[in-house]
């Protein structure tokens, strides 16, 4: 018959369960366990290497794909990027877009978006509203210093967001002739960006 | 009456002298502790006030004596003013009775004068055992009067584990009594004087190295350190007795506290590790042909012992956990209580077979 390697404790001899009881006897009253830990952080003390990032003197590297404060971009010309095409607003899962959208006066099939606010009070920054912007007028810059006094500060207007966009991107992209800003094309202007990830 | 009022200058003189050196004991532990526990813990401990944070307990010091004294509703107001003066006052008050250096008689102005011990009275470690004891009931009496719910039972757990720890405090230090035939500190330290292998917790005829070991764990549970710091428990009551003390008030437990962890030391210090004596027979310097300054060594060899409890103190709070409420008590009185009782039957019969000293 095979031995069962799990049985190998009950097996043993009564001899080995008293020197097992007695090995743990005498950890016991030398506080065996207690001088491990003591000796661990002693350890510590003398190699002391701290992970401390002193944080408003020392900042760590954002990784690339940071999912920073979010703010609305403008082409090359200085023109908004959005359409207010409500995309965003269906999107997010916590609310925070409200667009208000009107269309552009002489030109019926032209709209934009009168009025956009966002509460970032709510914002968990997932950026669905970023992958879900037909025409690419989101970005998520890499701040994160948003900490205010009051919390009203925190309910940005478009104009806001504009600035916010503009301070983070400086380089914008290239309207296109062809690229009719209003008609959602699905960005066909970007064709030598990889594509959006979904 | 000349004579008179230069005792009592002189004395006043020590007596500040004594308590200027332990509040800026306190001042420096409280950042020592932050420090080492970071270090410990892989942090950096306070950077921010000055140089490496070095001015830490300044600027906590001038925040805690500008906030706001707040007095909780329902509280009872005499006893919630008395018990942070009750707390802090037998925790600076033992310390008269500490020889901090050796046991010289200077002649000033034609007055006998002991400048390392504030006061040599024969029964000296029972004066520090019942003024300790009064410091338990600042804690209770704060958790009782603040009217919460939190401080109430940080009280209580204080009065039960005062009643389980005292005792041991009190019968671990039996045998170091029996040996010395004295309750004098300085008549304690002078009889382990000669080398490290007549310090009571090594000397002939009985080592009190258990009578040392139950003493330590019980003077840690005596301050509220951790892993006994059952009284103020942050993760369970807030911050336990003093849940409701803010300002100078809360200062006066912080401060007692600390100071409660030197005297403790002190007393360790004196009575298991010989005090000021060197672990060496004699001293450095007077080999060295300046009798008159061997003074200086033995307060510098009590200062590191004092200070190697300390960082004991601190190295304990950065490695163990907090006890379970019964874990505490069993260990108490069916660990601790049997080895300290032990302890005695053996150092009594050690002591009347082989007589020293007398």
């Amino acid at each position: 018959m095979k031995e069962n390697p799990y049985n190998r404790q009950i097996t043993r001899s009564p001899n080995h369960q008293m020197l097992n009881h007695f090995k743990t006897w005498i950890k016991t009253i030398t506080f065996y366990e207690i001088l491990v830990g003591m000796k661990a952080t002693l350890t510590h003390l003398l190699h002391y290497k701290p992970i401390t990032l002193q944080y408003p003197h020392e900042k760590r590297t954002l990784p690339d794909t940071y999912r920073g404060m979010l703010a609305l971009l403008r082409y090359d010309d200085g023109t908004e990027k959005c359409v207010g095409c409500d995309l965003c607003e269906a999107a997010c899962p916590s609310r925070v877009i409200k667009v208000i959208s009107a269309e552009v006066p002489d030109e019926p099939t032209k709209r934009f978006a009168k009025e956009y606010y966002m509460d970032m009070t709510r914002c968990l920054f997932c950026g669905l509203c970023v992958q879900a912007c037909p025409v690419d007028a989101l970005g998520m810059t890499r701040e994160y210093e948003w900490a205010v006094y009051d919390k009203r500060q925190l309910l940005l207007n478009k104009p806001q967001l504009l600035a916010i966009g503009d301070r983070a991107f400086p380089v914008r992209e290239k309207k296109l002739e062809l690229q009719h800003p209003n008609v959602a094309f699905f960005n066909v202007a970007f064709k030598h960006l990889p594509p959006k990830v979904s | 009456m000349v004579e008179v009022g230069i005792k009592i200058g002189l004395s006043i003189t020590q007596i500040a002298v004594v308590m200027g050196v332990v509040l800026l004991t306190v001042m420096f532990l409280t950042l020592a502790e932050r420090k080492v526990i970071g270090w410990m813990q892989d942090r950096m401990g306070p950077m921010e006030v000055g140089p490496y944070g070095i001015l830490q307990p300044i600027a906590d010091g001038l925040k805690l004596f500008f906030k706001e004294d707040i007095v909780p509703a329902g509280a009872n107001k005499f006893l919630f003013s008395l018990a942070p003066i009750l707390a802090l006052v037998p925790a600076l008050i033992g310390f008269a009775v500490i020889p901090f250096g050796p046991n010289l008689t200077v002649e000033i102005f034609g007055v006998q004068f002991q400048p390392f011990v504030i006061s040599d009275i024969n029964i000296g470690i029972l004066y520090i055992l019942a003024f300790t004891s009064i410091g338990a009931y600042g804690i209770i009496l704060g958790g009782w009067a603040s009217n919460s719910k939190y401080s109430l039972l940080g009280g209580l757990r204080a009065a039960a584990q005062v009643i389980s720890y005292e005792l041991n405090v009190g019968l671990a230090i039996v045998g170091v009594l029996l040996l010395a035939g004295s309750l004098s500190l300085v008549k304690i330290t002078e009889a382990q004087a000669g080398g490290f292998w007549h310090w009571y917790i090594f000397a002939f005829p009985f080592p009190q190295l258990f009578a040392f070991v139950v003493y330590v764990i019980s003077a840690v549970a005596e301050t509220n350190r951790l892993p006994f710091d059952l009284p103020e428990a942050e993760s369970e009551l807030v911050a336990g007795f003093f849940t409701e003390y803010s300002g100078m008030r809360f200062a006066f437990f912080f401060l007692a506290e600390y100071a409660n962890m030197i005297l403790v030391s002190c007393i360790a210090a004196t009575l298991f590790l010989g005090g000021w004596n060197a672990p060496y027979p004699g001293t450095v310097i007077e080999r060295l042909g300046f009798p008159d300054f061997a003074w200086f060594e033995g307060v510098v060899w009590f200062t590191v012992k004092v200070y190697f409890f300390l960082f004991l103190f601190f190295w304990l709070r950065a490695t163990l956990p907090r006890l379970r409420y019964d874990q505490l008590m069993r260990f108490g009185w069916k660990v601790m209580l049997p080895i300290a009782l032990g302890n005695i039957l053996i150092t009594a019969i050690a002591a009347y077979l082989f007589p020293v000293g007398k």
